[in-house]
């Protein structure tokens, strides 16, 4: 700590040079910030869980999933049919609806559409990832927004971001029309907001809602909707242990209601598993080419800077020699310096972003943008923030140790004036 | 291949007078700037080269930056590339593909099935020798396929694109697709009995990625009697479905998305998977012209709302995808470079401030500011360059090696494809243009900051 | 500036103390009272040394059969043309070098025996360096590069306030602590050196040319301070120097060539402790 004073001392002796090295490592720790929180995310999206985790039911052969609506309140009860059979703890159905505020279908783009989840409200706050363990200050709040949709079926919540994009407030009423459910257009009234975080770009519905506007249309027209036999796109369970889930999967694979689709019972993991299959050479490649590539090049601009100036040093650091630091001192001066350039040039470029990628438009980017199967975007984890100090100092480290093992090894004799 | 690396950029180089103009000229003026800035410099270039020796750890390390940052654009830029010609391939200029209204995937698209036959019908649609419409009716899918021997915690399963037609010799004329020698295309009944099994194989012709694909995870059984341990070959057995899918015949690689698909007879296909209506129609049309005109005409179709479109802007906008990876891809390598821009800095200006004392003499023998200056910029430049240079030779090893992904419009379903990594001359040239980029913006501050000297204080 | 008698004259606050290290010699005195210089016993014995460097496959000899031996409180010049091997043997005497064959003894310390890193801590806590070209980090104020040495003992951070503030006192440049290096003359730089040198309150003080690069004034102030030093706080000083009158202050010169002492000259006139 005595030789923190020192330290700081030397990284402001030549500001340009450690302002260069810091900006180098601030732009490199930013890349692999990036590329982690994906890694991050999708490993997290795939580890299994042991207790309490979820499965999804889809149909069995075909992407994308449809099954009849009449499917959903059987298999909620995991196709119990017996008293003894068993019946998952919770359940959720999804309906994607997708649609665009504008009517003009050549008018229609990113800044206008919107994809819900149509499902049933008070599932928000019990089977949706991160939603059912919010923070309580958050939960309340979106407690209210999740009663507010459950009282009006018209109402919709949408993420923050989509909420900007779309240019709506709270209480705004407007049409949605429709892109996969033709001529079935929605009037909603935007009624809550998702917790900032994953959802900012998402939308859910009231399932009522679709299902009465699916009957309204039979009504009308005299015959069925085109989709009203394909309208269920997910089943979530949720159970408590995998023999549970064996046994609710043997439930709903021998039972002869659903045969015409078929489906399949999966955990939440697997399924999204098979999504990202088709990215496995891509997410190899960011794993150990693009992120390693980063850092052996961060770690050369730091171990250059950190040689330039131990050269520069060379008389300087004898004399400190001459004056009783040990080697090991001396060592621990230069790795010191490099690592506290890199730990605090990476806290820095962690932080911000984490502030920049994940404030939504127009102070941040709304998460990174990267289509990996259905992820729209991901958002840098709090995690990150010891990442980027660590990544700083960890390349650091590395890049500044042979400079540092030559400082350590100057000849103490070189100080003295060569007339002798 | 990738052993013949050097090669390979030799014919990009000499593929670069297919380059787009502006990305011609753009390179052109870089090089002839620098060769200008060489040629006027009254300070010799070598007096440069000798000091970058001299101090050859650091003119190494700083190079090597480079090298990675380059090398790194150069690969995931030939995985970009890989998928425009993928999506470029896959669309032939003459051809019409008709969807139901409102889809924009063909996974997504329903016709009518008495509707097609009306639709074939139409004007314009050309015809084989033997009078039969060049017309390919299909019923796209994507379906589940469990992995067999699937490693716990990885994938359970695959997404497999199939395509079922009715007439395949009439569908491969269509879509331009060819079977490698020894192959067949799969009878008409789709089926063919296996002797001591109790239900038919389905026969079907697989594209050669997909062949690849499907071939991994098989039992050391299968594979110590297989016929090639990379991929599936006529005669070999997959399950899907509960199913004994049978290889006929394997498509000739085009480059295009039907590497990754699995075609059978529409009518074993369909059913099998409940989907009992054609998703598209594909038609030829004598030229491109013509196509357009078959599309307008489709427009205005009114026994039926269908969604034509050319087959090239189809797969256009399948490319959705490509273009948000091409985005991130300039994203990332913009980052990487301007922090390999701030190493470079750092060298240069160390180089600067141990040789004061040169400048110093150099001014005083007469040489004059700007040349100074232009000589530490071609130091620079020198460094960013051949760093820069190894770089994309180290990337173009990436070229034809084959990596899967996702083609798509972005908005959910897309096309699993096996995709040839292509470095070319386009990319080859954005590299060097960064590279140099790279080295101007390194050095010149520091060259500024060397000619600021004063040559006494230089010399000091 | 100066501290003219023993009594008003600055006493460092050491708590570090080598416990090998007698600082009270008078015992010791008559233990020694036999050996022939001066009656005072040696604080540097140097037996017998030889030193060559390798230069290719040439060997070249630097000090030959050399035995010096430097009494505690003696300011001791040494002279010689260039490539005599005078700052070689100060090199040696400091620790900073090890001789090829021979022994160096600085009090009771056997040099040129010890490792790398014991030299390391042994030089923190007995030697004090002064240099012709000051060496300061320019970094670093007066204050902290007088501090520098502080940092390796186990002091604490009002301990070393006080040594500090003590020795920049005794230079006179209490008023210019926060000064760096860039912002003093030549003849500061060097006093800032000196209360260096002194801070850790060393048995010995080296200095090798320390009015090379100082003009008269400066240098003679310089030389002055050194005096000083040697007389209040009762330091050995060891002055490599070509400046005749650099040498006419030290107690006792020795004129080395080639390696070999040729001329040790003890001045009458100077006065002792």
């Amino acid at each position: 700590m005595k030789f923190l004073g020192l330290i700081v001392k030397n990284i402001g002796r030549n500001a340009i040079r450690s302002i260069l090295t810091a900006l180098g490592t601030m732009m490199l720790v930013f890349v692999v910030t990036l590329v982690w929180a994906i890694l991050a995310f999708l490993n997290v999206a795939l580890s299994e869980k042991n207790a309490n985790f979820k499965a999804i039911i889809t149909e069995r052969w075909q992407i994308p999933s449809q099954m009849p609506y009449t499917y959903a309140s059987t298999l909620c009860e995991g196709a119990a049919t017996k008293p003894d059979d068993v019946r998952p703890m919770d359940s959720m159905t999804w309906q994607f609806y997708g649609g665009s505020i504008e009517k003009d279908r050549a008018k229609r783009g990113m800044n206008n559409v919107l994809f819900a989840f149509s499902l049933e409200p008070i599932k928000l706050l019990t089977m949706m990832d991160d939603l059912d363990n919010l923070p309580s200050a958050t939960a309340a709040v979106f407690g209210k927004s999740v009663k507010a949709l459950q009282d009006n079926r018209q109402g919709i919540i949408l993420g923050r971001t989509r909420m900007e994009t779309l240019k709506k407030k709270i209480g705004d009423t407007f049409t949605i029309y429709s892109m996969n459910y033709k001529d079935i257009d929605l009037e909603v009234t935007l009624v809550g907001e998702f917790p900032e975080g994953r959802y900012n770009n998402s939308a859910a519905i009231n399932r009522d809602y679709l299902l009465a506007a699916m009957d309204a249309y039979q009504q009308k027209n005299g015959k069925p909707h085109a989709m009203a036999n394909k309208s269920l796109n997910l089943v979530w369970l949720k159970v408590p242990d995998s023999a549970t889930l064996g046994k609710i999967t043997a439930q709903i694979e021998s039972s002869p209601l659903f045969s015409n689709p078929q489906v399949k019972c999966e955990t939440a993991s697997s399924g999204i598993a098979a999504f990202i299959e088709p990215y496995r050479d891509l997410i190899w490649g960011m794993r150990y080419l693009l992120a390693p590539a980063i850092l052996v090049t961060l770690s050369l601009v730091i171990s250059n800077s950190i040689s330039i100036s131990v050269r520069e040093r060379r008389s300087e650091l004898a004399v400190l020699k001459v004056l009783g630091f040990r080697p090991n001192q001396i060592l621990t001066l230069v790795l010191g310096e490099a690592i506290l350039i890199g730990a605090l040039s990476g806290l820095i470029s962690s932080c911000l972003t984490y502030g920049i990628v994940n404030f939504p438009p127009p102070y941040g980017f709304g998460g990174i943008k990267f289509p990996i199967a259905f992820f729209a975007a991901f958002s840098i984890p709090l995690a990150a923030l010891w990442w980027g100090p660590a990544l700083g100092a960890g390349t650091a480290l590395v890049g500044s140790f042979v400079p540092a093992w030559g400082a350590r090894s100057v000849k103490v004799s070189e100080v003295f004036s060569r007339v002798g | 291949m990738p052993v013949v690396s050097p090669v390979i950029l030799a014919l990009s180089l000499s593929e670069f007078q297919h380059l787009p103009t502006r990305l011609l000229i753009a390179l052109g003026v870089a090089l002839a700037i620098v060769l200008v800035l060489w040629a006027v410099c009254e300070v010799p270039l070598a007096y440069n080269v000798r000091n970058l020796t001299v101090r050859w750890k650091t003119t190494i390390m700083t190079a090597l930056a480079f090298t990675l940052v380059l090398g790194l654009m150069t690969v995931m830029l030939a995985f970009v590339n890989g998928m425009h010609r993928l999506t470029e391939n896959s669309g032939q200029p003459g051809n019409v593909i008709i969807l139901s209204e409102g889809a924009t995937d063909e996974g997504f698209s329903n016709l009518g099935f008495s509707d097609v036959g009306d639709l074939e019908n139409q004007p314009g649609v050309t015809t084989t020798a033997d009078g039969k419409r060049l017309c390919s009716r299909e019923t796209y899918l994507v379906v589940n396929q469990p992995i067999e021997n699937a490693t716990r915690g990885g994938p359970q399963r695959r997404f497999v694109q199939m395509r079922g037609v009715d007439d395949p010799e009439i569908s491969g004329q269509v879509h331009g697709v060819t079977l490698l020698p020894n192959g067949r295309w799969f009878s008409s009944s789709g089926v063919q009995e296996v002797p001591g099994e109790t239900e038919s194989a389905i026969e079907v012709v697989i594209g050669e990625g997909v062949a690849r694909e499907l071939s991994r995870g098989r039992s050391a059984e299968v594979l110590a009697t297989a016929k090639n341990h990379d991929r599936l070959e006529i005669g070999d057995v997959f399950k899907i479905a509960n199913r004994n899918w049978l290889v006929v015949g394997v498509m000739q690689s085009s480059g295009s998305t039907f590497d990754s698909e699995v075609w059978g007879k529409r009518s074993v296909i369909g059913p099998k998977f409940g989907k009992a209506t054609y998703t598209s129609l594909v038609m030829r049309a004598k030229d491109g012209p013509e196509a357009r005109k078959l599309k307008d005409l489709f427009k205005k179709y009114e026994k039926a709302s269908v969604n034509p479109l050319l087959e090239t802007e189809y797969f256009e906008s399948l490319s959705q995808i490509n273009k948000q990876f091409e985005f991130g891809i300039m994203f990332v390598t913009v980052f990487i470079a301007i922090g390999g821009v701030f190493g470079v800095m750092n060298t240069m200006f160390a180089a600067i401030s141990q040789r004061t004392k040169d400048i110093g003499v150099l001014q005083l023998l007469g040489f004059g500011k700007i040349h100074i200056m232009i000589s530490f910029l071609l130091e620079s430049l020198v460094i960013a360059f051949i760093g820069g240079l190894i770089g994309c030779v180290l990337g173009s090893f990436a070229d034809g090696l084959t990596a899967t992904s996702v083609v798509g419009s972005g908005q959910g379903g897309g096309k699993t494809v096996v995709l040839k990594l292509t470095v070319d001359a386009i990319s080859l040239a954005y590299s060097i243009l960064l590279t140099l980029a790279m080295g101007t913006l390194g050095g010149f501050l520091p060259a500024f900051s060397a000619v600021r000297l004063k040559p006494l204080d230089a010399l000091r | 500036m100066q501290f003219s008698t023993a009594e008003n004259a600055p006493t460092f606050p050491t708590v570090w103390r080598h416990k090998k290290v007698v600082k009270t010699s008078a015992p010791r005195e008559q233990q020694f009272s036999n050996m022939a210089t001066r009656n005072v016993h040696p604080i540097v014995r140097v037996n017998g040394i030889h030193k060559y460097f390798k230069r290719g496959s040439e060997k070249v000899d630097v000090l030959n059969d050399l035995t010096v031996s430097v009494p505690e409180g003696e300011f001791l010049g040494l002279m010689g043309p260039s490539g005599s091997g005078k700052t070689t043997l100060l090199n040696l005497i400091a620790g900073l070098d090890r001789p090829s064959s021979g022994e160096v003894w600085v009090g009771d310390n056997l040099i040129s025996q010890m490792s790398e890193s014991q030299l390391s801590a042994w030089r923190t806590r007995s030697i004090g360096f002064i240099f012709q070209f000051y060496h300061l980090l320019p970094v670093l104020s007066a204050y902290e590069n007088v501090e520098l040495p502080l940092l390796l003992l186990p002091l604490s951070k009002s301990q070393r306030r006080e040594q500090v503030t003590t020795a920049l006192d005794l230079v006179g440049l209490k008023d210019r602590m926060w000064h760096r290096p860039g912002q003093l003359s030549g003849g500061q730089q060097q006093r800032v050196g000196i209360a260096r040198a002194i801070v850790t309150d060393p048995q010995l003080i080296v200095a090798d040319e320390p009015t090379g690069d100082l003009d008269a004034k400066s240098a003679g102030e310089i030389l002055n301070l050194l005096e000083e030093v040697r007389k209040i706080l009762n330091k050995t000083i060891i002055m490599v120097t070509h400046d005749p009158r650099a040498a006419e202050r030290a107690d006792r010169v020795l004129h080395l060539d080639k390696g070999r002492l040729i001329e040790d000259i003890v001045k009458a006139t100077t006065g002792s402790v």
